[in-house]
């Protein structure tokens, strides 16, 4: 199937930014090297097998060499360097720019005045200037390759029917409730709901799960997995900016911009960099001149200044390694919101985990019915009547069963009201109906004796009962199951190696509670919380512990996402809640929560150690450099090696496991 | 308020996005500007009454060429 993973739509490949960027560079690479290597054998290599030209002629070939060099390939640095001297927006290319041309007119004074000739330099200097960037532009764009590969994931062109023939019309002409018809093999074009046909779809590029799921009529698909073995009709649900991939793509590209607070320095010496820069390449000429009277040397040491300083290294630090680490997580369903988790995360101590929907599937079932000596029929049907009012996922699971066992004709409920996290409450004719769980029966003063076996029984299973009453009067109890997901005994057991603390977090009572925290092997929890109370459950950890990660589902979770020092969203399907969490899951794995740990932190290792060693460089380089100590060729290898540096060491990050 | 992505061509270094940073950050009504060397992008949060024609002189200003605009 791997094949057509590549789209069969798009036949003519488009040249990207990245591409036209490094073959740019690779050619104006080539013309460079084509000049300088006879420079080089002409002043170099000559000499030692006594070759001697005249010095009159060696000018001329020197100056005619790397005239092409400097002012040819070198066109569009100058170009932009020398705009920058115009508008005060200088860039590297002022420095690189200034440095070249100052060494190269040194070949024309020659014929004037008593000076060393540096014009052959420059043509190196702008050489090795150049392959550094091709260099670098490569590694640049394999950094940014999985989030290329994200924006480019959406399909050119989708398959509809039309007068009885099957046509390919371009994406943008489809609008929603249109059908269109994708093949095996093929993209989905856009998100929809299947209407006709089944298959099995490939999601890995939107969830990271690796095996196809299966998808029937009625089963929604996502724009830009692969139909993988029949022919789908879906019906067009959201198109254009809408869609799933276009929100991910979206908030991939916004946390490109977000800055780590780490980079603010770095940022801020970047910013002041290149007019710095040419202050002290002033002073260390005036220095030199005044001190050693010498021109020669004094430019030496201000073009090996100019030509050793870039501000890359250190502006890049920080967004090239945060663009490989959000290019993994892209990669494996997490998607890094705000460049700032990523710095927090180091801290944290607590991953506080919601319950329902998070450590457990989020789809509860009807699991037990305790009837005492009532009749089974009337508790569902008072239970059903009233629970089919409300949106609760336990109220649907009741609706559910009622529903399969037949008992399917609820009654008309007056005075229904929800109580949030305990229950529901209304009237059935003039019978009062109170459903919920042991707080609300406590707060109505409703006895549970007869059952009280039966509850503590089901508790202890780590299921959540919910109390039928009828005129404060206990009828029945139903026990609800909330499957724990396949993963999460796995996901905690890496976290608990890790040496964090794990709280789970939920509105049920202890015991049901308890039970599921077990069996995942969590130590803390904390019942019987109500959904608005859960963010300040979170500040009394915060206060105990110090940073605390929540991992919720960021709808009914959203608050206490925010109070947490690194909110962790975890989607379910194509829902995901963006705005509320640092960083967001598209899967509902657990694992993925472990593994956004573990990439936060080994991203933040790397912006380290990045600006490490950019501020290494700078602090060393620069200050030998002004001493007149580095030769202006040894000062731009050098500096092209600084960024290189950085860039390859970011892309390093791909070989870190993260679990 | 309104947020608006522009695709910004020239950059090749990093102080390149921090001069596209600071022009942009020098219109009147712009709220935040946060420029991307890696994915080419600038995302700017603006007054209403901001012109796209004023952020692409901004942008000139600092010697790139915005090649896109998406809101």
């Amino acid at each position: 199937m791997k094949k057509h993973t590549k789209g069969k739509m798009n036949h003519n490949h488009e040249q990207t930014p990245e591409e036209q960027e490094i073959n740019m560079w690779k050619k104006k690479l080539v013309w460079a090297w084509v000049i300088t290597i006879p420079l080089i054998i002409v002043m170099y290599i000559l000499p030692l097998f006594d070759v001697m030209i005249e010095e009159e002629i060696m000018r001329f070939i020197i100056l005619f060499l790397s005239f092409p060099v400097v002012f040819i390939t070198g066109f569009s640095t100058l170009k932009s360097g020398f705009k920058g001297f115009v508008s005060f927006y200088f860039n590297m290319d002022s420095l690189i720019g200034l440095g070249t041309v100052i060494a190269w007119l040194t070949g024309v004074l020659v014929f004037f005045m008593e000076i060393e000739n540096y014009a052959g330099i420059a043509g190196m200097i702008m050489a090795i200037f150049i392959t550094g960037k091709f260099i670098e532009s490569k590694a640049r764009g394999r950094a940014g390759a999985e989030i290329r590969k994200l924006l480019e994931l959406g399909a050119k062109q989708a398959r509809i029917e039309k007068n009885g023939k099957e046509i390919m019309v371009d994406i943008s002409e489809i609008k929603v409730g249109d059908v269109i018809i994708i093949k095996p093999g093929e993209k989905i074009p856009t998100d929809g709901i299947i209407v006709k046909g089944e298959s099995s779809v490939d999601e890995s590029m939107i969830s990271g799960e690796s095996l196809p799921v299966d998808k029937l009529k009625g089963s929604s698909v996502i724009g830009a997995t692969i139909n993988q073995d029949g022919v789908l009709y879906v019906k067009a649900t959201k198109v254009g900016g809408d869609t799933f991939l276009s929100h991910i793509i979206q908030l991939v590209e916004e946390a490109q911009g977000t800055k780590v607070p780490i980079q603010k320095l770095a940022d801020k010496i970047t910013s002041i960099f290149v007019p710095a820069i040419l202050f002290i390449t002033i002073v260390t000429f005036a220095v030199w001149m005044y001190f050693s009277g010498d021109l020669s040397l004094a430019l030496a040491a201000a073009i090996a200044v100019l030509v050793i300083s870039c501000p890359c290294a250190l502006g890049l630090a920080t967004p090239i390694a945060l663009t490989v680490g959000s290019g993994i997580g892209a990669k494996k369903g997490i998607l890094i919101r705000k460049g700032e988790a990523i710095q927090t995360m180091k801290d944290v101590k607590v991953v506080v985990f919601d319950k329902t929907g998070t450590i457990t599937k989020g789809k509860p079932e009807v699991t037990d019915v305790s009837t005492g000596k009532n009749s089974e029929k009337e508790i569902l049907l008072l239970a059903g009547s009233l629970e089919s009012l409300s949106e609760h996922p336990l109220a649907k699971a009741i609706v559910k069963y009622c529903e399969e066992k037949n008992h399917n004709k609820f009654m008309k409920v007056t005075k229904f009201s929800a109580l949030r996290g305990r229950g529901v409450e209304g009237y059935v004719g003039k019978d009062r109906i109170v459903i919920g769980n042991r707080r609300l029966m406590n707060e109505e003063k409703i006895s549970l004796k007869d059952f009280e076996k039966d509850i503590s029984k089901y508790e202890s299973e780590g299921k959540t009962t919910m109390i039928v009453s009828k005129n404060k009067k206990v009828i029945g109890v139903l026990a609800v199951a909330d499957a724990i997901k396949e993963d999460s005994r796995k996901a905690l057991a890496m976290l608990h190696k890790a040496g964090y603390k794990t709280v789970m977090i939920t509105g049920d009572n202890e015991p049901t509670a308890k039970a599921i925290a077990q069996q995942v092997g969590i130590k803390m929890v904390i019942a019987n919380v109500l959904p608005e109370d859960k963010s300040n459950e979170v500040k009394k950890l915060q206060n105990k512990y110090g940073f605390v990660a929540f991992a919720g589902d960021g709808i009914n979770d959203a608050p206490a996402l925010k109070q947490a020092n690194v909110g962790i969203a975890m989607g379910t399907g194509t829902d995901i809640a963006i705005e509320a969490g640092d960083i967001v899951l598209t899967t509902g794995s657990l694992v993925a929560v472990t593994q956004s740990i573990n990439l936060s932190k080994a991203t933040f290792k790397k912006i380290k150690q990045n600006l490490f060693w950019a501020f290494a460089y700078n602090t060393i380089a620069i200050p030998l450099a002004i001493m007149g100590l580095l030769h202006p060729v040894i000062a731009e290898i050098a500096m092209a090696a600084s960024s290189i540096t950085v860039v390859t060491n970011a892309n390093l990050l791909r070989r870190k496991r993260i679990g | 308020m309104k947020k608006i992505k522009l695709t910004v061509e020239g950059m090749h270094c990093a102080s390149c996005a921090g001069n596209i940073e600071r022009s942009l950050k020098k219109i009147p009504g712009l709220k935040d500007a946060r420029v991307s060397m890696m994915t080419r992008k600038a995302i700017v949060e603006a007054d209403d009454n901001v012109s796209e024609e004023e952020m692409k002189k901004a942008v000139a200003r600092a010697g790139y060429k915005v090649s896109k605009i998406e809101n």
